[in-house]
């Protein structure tokens, strides 16, 4: 049974912002490495800023697409265009675990979109395809909706985690 | 079939019978609203089906702020933008939609300005509003097929992108809907048929998604049987007040169950079709659910299989193997539509409505980006809905 108290929620909080840090900077890595998830953000509109966030008072961790350019924000304070939020770090934490799919998250009401729902779907997308070189297949083969194609394996995509910029070719600026 | 979470709503009260809509004075009263703006499109006055309503409410204690005629086939954010004015200027502290989805779907939208502010564009988004909303509303379906009067979405076209918008939230729910067979005895056979598919599409699509719930196939079991009895009658019998209370109760009942369990694949390449092609959303709804299903078979063999006593009756379902059902239950499917396609013209593919092979690329590419497909139990590639695609041309 899942410990309750806020003692367990703050360490889940505290779980929750580290695998935010790595998912933030896996996305930025992606787009260094796998052309399509430059493919996916070079159609998002210029100054587009995306944040993943836990209600209501965080974790959270947001990306800026401008001027060709992919930017991990990490936790910082921004005016989302997209914001996905998760109504509870309990409905987060499968999520970011990789126990859960993204889709098996929304299905199961967890979580939030305010923006423009074909920009979340690009967004989706591309989560997809990070959590393919964040996840072992054993993992990945659960939740994700085909079996994960890499461009390059786990070591460099974490050997690329330390980028906070991707500079994406055809991106729209 | 009980999923590990699931979530259920539909507070909306129906009201559904015989001279129903002669009750409006008192939901109106029972909601503390005295002031209704009525939303309704300039063919249904004409034809006096809006009339009917309007007629309603001159014998009550409340007064029509106005009537807003002017809501096209396809809504925009624009038209939402519109009401939500005209509502203001009119002093109105209701609105009445009498139509079929569009209406429907366009007062949701001017809730939503008039609760929150601002432009509706601003408000993108799904189960993101929240608060109360500042408006009384009941909904007056015309046609048996969009289950708006009790869905907490609508659909709106963004004219400049063309593409269509769905927007999810409760507080898009109705506080009443008003089920009167005399709104619908009117309807010509095609648009009988199709709305009908729209229906039953939205009861088989709401089983095999990844929302599905034990309450939400109720509703829509229920409502494929309603639409496999009645709607042959309905084509028979045109003025039969039984079948179309029958099949408006069967359009409610599947809205109900998307509402609470989403669709899928056929609703993001219809929603696609529409935004690029133009082409009506039943008709779409008829000629891609065959091709829908038959893509999630592999999936969504059993959850079809059950619908197959629904679909095709007791007898078929019986003397049908449990392994054959689900591809059965696509089978009775696409019997329904043949025999629609015979009885009253309605379309078996995409051609034949108009969509031209150089627009398939762009509706796979719309389908993908579309909110529905999310929860839709396979995710496609955008090549297997290009095959998909060519297969309803």
């Amino acid at each position: 049974m899942a410990r309750t108290g806020w003692r367990a929620k703050r360490g889940r909080k505290a779980v929750a912002a580290v695998v935010f840090a790595v998912l933030g900077r896996g996305l930025v890595a992606a787009a260094r490495l796998d052309e399509r998830v430059r493919a996916e953000a070079a159609s998002w509109p210029e100054d587009t800023v995306i944040t993943l966030r836990i209600a209501p008072f965080g974790p959270q961790v947001s990306w800026r697409m401008g001027e060709g350019v992919l930017e991990y924000l990490g936790g910082a304070q921004v005016t989302p265009s997209l914001a996905v939020t998760f109504k509870s770090v309990d409905g987060a934490l499968p999520l970011l675990v990789g126990m859960k799919s993204v889709l098996g998250a929304f299905a199961e009401h967890r979580a939030t979109v305010a923006g423009d729902l074909a920009l979340a779907m690009s967004f989706v997308r591309c989560l997809h395809i990070v959590e393919g070189y964040l996840f072992p297949d054993l993992m990945t083969r659960r939740i994700l909706p085909r079996p994960a194609e890499r461009r390059a394996g786990h070591l460099v995509a974490y050997g690329t985690l330390v980028f906070r910029r991707a500079r994406l070719e055809g991106a729209s600026s | 079939m009980i999923p590990d979470y699931y979530e259920f709503c539909n507070s909306t009260k129906i009201v559904s019978g015989a001279r129903a809509i002669e009750h409006i004075g008192y939901e109106l009263a029972a909601l503390g609203a005295s002031r209704p703006l009525v939303l309704t499109n300039a063919q249904l006055l004409e034809l006096k089906v809006a009339t009917i309503v309007i007629d309603a409410l001159a014998d009550t204690d409340a007064e029509v702020a106005g009537v807003y005629d002017a809501v096209p086939v396809d809504s925009s954010a624009a038209v939402v933008d519109d009401v939500a004015r005209a509502y203001r200027e009119a002093g109105a502290d209701a609105i009445v939609a009498v139509g079929g989805g569009s209406v429907l779907d366009t007062a949701k939208g001017a809730m939503i300005v008039l609760t929150h502010g601002g432009s509706l564009m601003e408000h993108r988004g799904a189960e993101s509003l929240l608060g109360r909303r500042a408006v009384t509303f009941i909904a007056i379906p015309t046609t048996a097929g969009t289950g708006s009067e009790v869905t907490s979405a609508a659909v709106i076209k963004d004219t400049d992108r063309h593409v269509k918008m769905g927007f999810t939230s409760l507080s898009l729910l109705p506080d009443v809907a008003i089920l009167d067979p005399r709104l619908t005895v009117g309807l010509p056979p095609r648009l009988t048929a199709s709305t009908a598919m729209d229906a039953l599409t939205h009861a088989v699509e709401s089983v095999s998604c990844v929302q599905a719930n034990p309450l939400s196939d109720c509703y829509a079991k229920a409502a494929i049987g309603l639409i496999r009895d009645y709607l042959p009658v309905a084509l028979d019998d045109p003025r039969s007040s039984k079948a179309r209370l029958a099949l408006a109760n069967a359009a409610l009942m599947a809205g109900a169950a998307f509402s609470n369990a989403m669709v899928g694949i056929v609703h993001a390449m219809g929603h696609a079709a529409g935004g690029v092609a133009g082409i009506p959303h039943g008709e779409a709804m008829s000629v891609l659910l065959p091709h829908g299903m038959a893509y999630n078979l592999d999936v969504a063999c059993d959850r079809y299989g059950e619908l197959l006593i629904d679909l095709a009756g007791v007898e078929t379902h019986a003397a049908t193997p449990a392994a054959d059902r689900g591809a059965a239950a696509i089978g009775a499917v696409r019997s329904i539509t043949a025999l629609l396609h015979e009885r009253t013209g309605l379309p078996v593919t995409l051609g034949e409505m108009g969509v031209q092979p150089e627009q398939i690329p762009d509706i796979a590419r719309a389908a993908l980006d579309d909110g529905a497909m999310s929860m839709n139990p396979k995710q496609p590639s955008y090549e297997e809905l290009i095959d998909i695609l060519k297969g309803a041309l």
